[in-house]
């Protein structure tokens, strides 16, 4: 009779004991700590707010949007993309604007891989930040409807904020209608190779030209905010004549969404140009008598409509 | 189907021959969920012993932060409430522009208060000593 038991062998008992372990204890721990290291509970759809990420680069660009860095290729993935863009000297007494990604000239699809490597740091975009909610604004205005299904859903600006932006941008066109109405007016101080009277003509009817400028801005926020033709119509008029006379110095710098901050960049292009031509216009000397009748007629008079022209 | 079907039928004695089953199927879960909350808390850093409260981190665009810097497995390294020198240019031409030690967050994208940073962006990183002017600002300003 034989006393070896197959159920008491040491060997078989510890074979069995570490195939229940690998079972039940090492497989889940590996899948825990797998999916830990590759998801953030936090963009889960029962965990807080949407989830932004700011990726900042070597040579000083900024790009905001939806980050996947699950893979292991060397590149990133950013969705849903914006970035700033150089604005100093601009009215929105901001040093950057945002421009969403896509408009560019080549009108890249969304998605963009970032090599890893020219990647300077990561950081997590505040839900409640100036960029988040120009974002926000931005969908509100594009009427973008969310993913269905999506672990990190787009939100949308409730509607105040974008009633804020609106406003905001209406108060930097003023200001860039004041900025190019005060070059006229220094200009005016000036010693002038013309007549006080033809001086005056000129200066009107820039003045006049800056007022168009300004009326086709807030035409293009009615369109892009997506007024009927009525109430746009009601809108600029009303809006036009609160603006005349304001300054809004000290008003907060607000970042705009990208469509308000296009039409506010053409916009002050246009003032630009606008001053810039009646400026020659007061300052060149005359070869012919002066009289008034040969006021010259601004180059612009095909009215300018603001339109965004973001570029990378 | 037919495990299920007397399940419906005759819970308790469903219970008593999966027993085993079920108690193992409960260790797992609670054991997946331990990892993963775990590696949640613990972000992957790397413990790092004797070193001193705040770094100086130099990066390869010669920008430096400074902060509380921990070493991640994979990628990342980790960069905790950030602070940075920001320079502007003094009134005079003729002075040297004015220096701030800055806390990274009140930028207009508000970032919060951990930094990512890939390992092969940096340069060095130095340890700040108690003495150091930069280290004692942010110790007082945490406060």
């Amino acid at each position: 009779m034989s006393l070896y038991e197959v159920e008491r062998d040491p060997v078989r008992i510890a074979g069995r004991r570490l195939r229940w372990a690998a079972r039940w204890v090492v497989l889940p721990l590996m899948a825990g700590v797998f999916l830990s290291a590759n998801v953030d509970v936090r963009v889960l759809p029962a965990f807080g707010p949407e989830r932004q990420t700011a990726v900042l680069l070597l040579d000083g660009q900024a790009y905001f949007g939806h980050l996947d860095d699950s893979g292991e290729s060397g590149t990133l993935l950013l969705r849903d993309v914006y970035y700033f863009q150089s604005a100093s000297g601009g009215v929105t007494g901001l040093a950057v604007g945002l421009v969403r990604r896509g408009s560019e000239a080549h009108e890249p699809a969304d998605g963009m891989r970032i090599n890893r490597d020219r990647v300077l740091a990561l950081e997590q975009v505040g839900p409640s930040s100036a960029v988040a909610q120009a974002i926000g604004a931005q969908r509100q205005i594009a009427r973008s409807s969310p993913a269905l299904l999506s672990l990190n859903r787009t939100n949308a600006a409730p509607s105040q904020v974008v009633v804020a932006q609106r406003v905001a941008a209406e108060h930097d066109l003023q200001r860039g209608f004041v900025g190019a109405a005060d070059q006229l007016a220094k200009l005016n101080e000036l010693v002038l190779p013309i007549s006080k009277t033809e001086a005056k003509l000129i200066t009107d009817k820039a003045l006049g030209d800056l007022r168009t400028v300004r009326r086709n801005g807030l035409a293009a926020i009615a369109a892009a905010l997506g007024m009927p033709a009525a109430d746009a119509q009601s809108y600029v008029t009303t809006t036009d004549r609160l603006l005349e006379g304001q300054t809004f110095a000290n008003d907060v710098n607000v970042l705009l969404a990208p469509d308000l901050n296009g039409i506010v960049n053409s916009a002050t292009q246009l003032y630009g140009q606008v001053g810039d031509s009646y400026a020659k216009q007061l300052t060149a000397s005359r070869t012919v008598s002066p009289s008034p009748s040969a006021a010259p007629s601004p180059s612009p008079s095909a009215s300018p409509s603001p339109t965004p022209t973001a570029r990378p | 189907m037919r495990r299920f079907r007397l399940a419906y039928r005759d819970p308790i004695r469903w219970l008593r021959l999966h027993r085993r089953s079920l108690w193992n199927s409960a260790i797992a879960l609670g054991l997946f969920f331990a990892a993963f909350f775990f590696t949640q808390w613990w972000d992957l850093t790397i413990p790092a012993f004797g070193r001193g409260e705040y770094q100086a981190v130099f990066l390869a665009n010669g920008q430096t932060y400074f902060g509380r810097y921990y070493d991640r497995i994979g990628a990342y390294a980790k960069i905790e409430d950030v602070y940075y020198l920001q320079q502007t240019a003094a009134a005079d031409a003729d002075k040297a522009p004015d220096t701030r030690l800055v806390r990274r967050g009140r930028e207009l994208h508000a970032p919060s208060a951990r930094m990512l940073v890939p390992k092969s962006a940096v340069l060095f990183i130095e340890d700040l000593s108690d003495a150091s002017p930069i280290a004692q600002f942010m110790k007082q300003d945490r406060r």
